[in-house]
């Protein structure tokens, strides 16, 4: 089930991925509205990391192209932010929170100029919206796995976007962290902004995202929450794990049940 | 018996210069755990000052410069294109691209013998200490003073307005450079400049030093320094002084003991290094990881 929208913030057409001659992402084909909390869901090697690495132009696709804003991302680079995972940096690097976030701004700033007053009130307020500033002078070596996310969508959130793609940003953090995060999520769409978030776990997908790209190499759905959010959906983008299905699908009966919330 | 002299103070001043350029340039490739792709870089240069030295007929050629600078580069591009092409393990590919730039360079020697006057002892190992008898004298006959002080000079000046010009650019992409590379920031072109200033680096000091013991300066400094401190600023400025310490007590050492200035140079920091590892080993590195440092840490917190 795939929903096409008019006037995409982010269109992907007949997108092929491949490393090493064996492809990825196999005739990957969607639109996505904006304004929107837009979650990627798939199991392990479905290939949504390489999607949100095609999109920002860090791996080559095979064939098929990414539009964002209908244009290409060289021309709008400074209105997409991203948010890699957070293992794909070391955190011994000898730098402290309010740098790391400083280098959200360095796109808008170019090369040669240094960071002023103006790029740290930026960053300052950044990490006032994550719940940081008491973390501002600490060394990124000494910050927790839920702070050192809160970090990175700090950094994200200096850039000052239109669309914001987030690799996993819940993998490995705890539920106030994952909450607090998802309510800030909530305030930048309410805002206008759109954001893409890889995913892993369905229960909490269902309660959070207005729009869900389900995805296991094909493209399995994409549409609002909804509607996507089937059983058959899930176990055509699941396969045959029918352990975690049938613990799915118990949920979906109950949607409204959350064990962490009651 | 110590005596300080012009001698003396000309041969720590330029080790001294050498050691900090190399140190700062260290700095960001020990970041980017690249610090052996320094080693490959020193060692790839080799054809690169052959053929600048042959076509310019003297050792001290802008073109042996020039051709040592375009050799670095091109290991550089070697060792990634093996990488990520050909998808050898980085290592690997380090090593297969400087050992056969460097056969290259030996071979040139010997096929060229007759045409270039080159000392591959001088290329491997350097002698700091003829330094205040290889003057830099102009055409009318006017003597400067000794040349490699003014090639050090010039190449300290070069890495210090380098990193002070990109000195954000650097620390992003060392940190994250896919980041970079979305926000727009060329991650690929600021390591080939980096690289290009190692090579020039290298071959600047290598008649001082050598092309093996330049390799110690580039690596060690930083190296050591990190078991000190977590903050980049404190870094930059250890690593120099640490630069500095070693010029001074590597000169006095060398000549207690009559031997080679640099080799006790490198010989300092490599025993720092270890002092340094032994000190810092017994500290607990991850703090925030122990109970008991936690209420210190919530303490700090409501002090900031």
């Amino acid at each position: 089930m795939i929903t096409q929208v008019d006037n995409p913030i982010l269109e992907i057409h007949d997108l092929i991925v491949s490393y090493d001659q064996s492809p990825v992402l196999w005739n990957v084909d969607f639109s996505i509205p904006s304004g929107k909390l837009i979650g990627i869901l798939g199991p392990n090697g479905a290939g949504k990391s390489t999607l949100t690495k095609a999109i920002m132009g860090l791996v080559t696709p095979s064939s098929g192209y990414v539009k964002v804003f209908d244009k290409t991302l060289e021309e709008v680079r400074s209105k997409i932010s991203y948010v890699p995972q957070r293992e794909s940096v070391d955190w011994n690097f000898p730098a402290s929170v309010l740098d790391v976030v400083m280098m959200g701004t360095y796109g808008k700033l170019g090369l040669f100029k240094r960071p002023g007053k103006k790029e740290k009130d930026i960053a300052l307020s950044c990490l006032d919206q994550v719940g940081m500033m008491s973390f501002v002078n600490r060394q990124i070596s000494e910050l927790s796995g839920g702070q050192q996310q809160r970090v990175f969508i700090a950094r994200a959130l200096a850039q000052e976007a239109d669309l914001y793609l987030m690799d996993e940003p819940f993998a490995g953090v705890d539920m106030s962290t994952e909450t607090a995060i998802f309510h800030l999520l909530k305030e930048m769409t309410a805002k206008g902004k759109s954001v893409i978030v890889v995913h892993h776990d369905i229960h909490s997908a269902m309660n959070y995202f207005d729009w869900i790209i389900m995805l296991n190499m094909h493209l399995v759905a994409s549409g609002p929450n909804d509607q996507v959010m089937s059983e058959e959906m899930l176990r055509k983008t699941y396969g045959g794990k029918l352990n975690l299905l049938t613990k799915v699908t118990d949920l979906i009966k109950q949607k409204d049940f959350n064990p962490l919330k009651s | 018996m110590m005596t300080f002299d012009q001698n003396a103070f000309l041969i720590i001043f330029t080790a001294s210069l050498i050691a900090i350029s190399c140190g700062l340039l260290g700095v960001f490739m020990m970041l980017r755990k690249m610090s052996m792709t320094g080693d490959a870089i020193s060692h790839a240069v080799l054809p690169g000052i052959v053929i600048g030295f042959f076509i310019s007929g003297s050792q001290r050629g802008l073109e042996v410069i020039i051709g040592a600078g375009i050799l670095g580069i091109f290991a550089t591009l070697i060792i990634d294109w093996l990488r990520q092409k050909a998808r050898v393990q980085l290592d690997a590919s380090i090593g297969i691209t400087f050992t056969l730039l460097f056969a290259v360079g030996i071979i040139l020697i010997n096929l060229l013998a007759y045409k270039v006057d080159l000392d591959q002892e001088c290329v491997l190992y350097g002698e700091i200490a003829y330094l205040p008898i290889d003057l830099w004298i102009s055409d009318s006959g006017f003597n400067f003073g000794p040349r490699i002080t003014y090639l050090a000079i010039l190449n300290v000046t070069l890495v210090v307005a380098f990193i002070t010009l990109l000195f954000k650019e650097l620390t992003l992409t060392s940190f994250d450079e896919n980041f970079s590379s979305v926000i727009g920031i060329p991650s690929k072109g600021i390591n080939l400049a980096l690289m290009s200033m190692v090579s020039y680096t290298t071959v600047s000091s290598f008649e001082a030093v050598g092309a093996i013991l330049v390799v110690a300066l580039l690596v060690v400094p930083p190296s050591t320094a990190f078991l000190w401190t977590k903050k980049l600023m404190p870094l930059i400025r250890l690593t120099c002084g640490l630069g500095i310490f070693i010029a001074i007590s590597g000169y006095y050492l060398a000549y207690l003991v009559d031997s080679s200035i640099a080799g006790m140079m490198v010989a300092v920091s490599g025993i720092l290094f270890l002092a340094s590892v032994l000190i810092n080993g017994k500290k607990p590195k991850f703090t925030w990881e122990l109970p008991w440092n936690k209420s210190r840490l919530a303490l700090e917190d409501k002090q900031l």
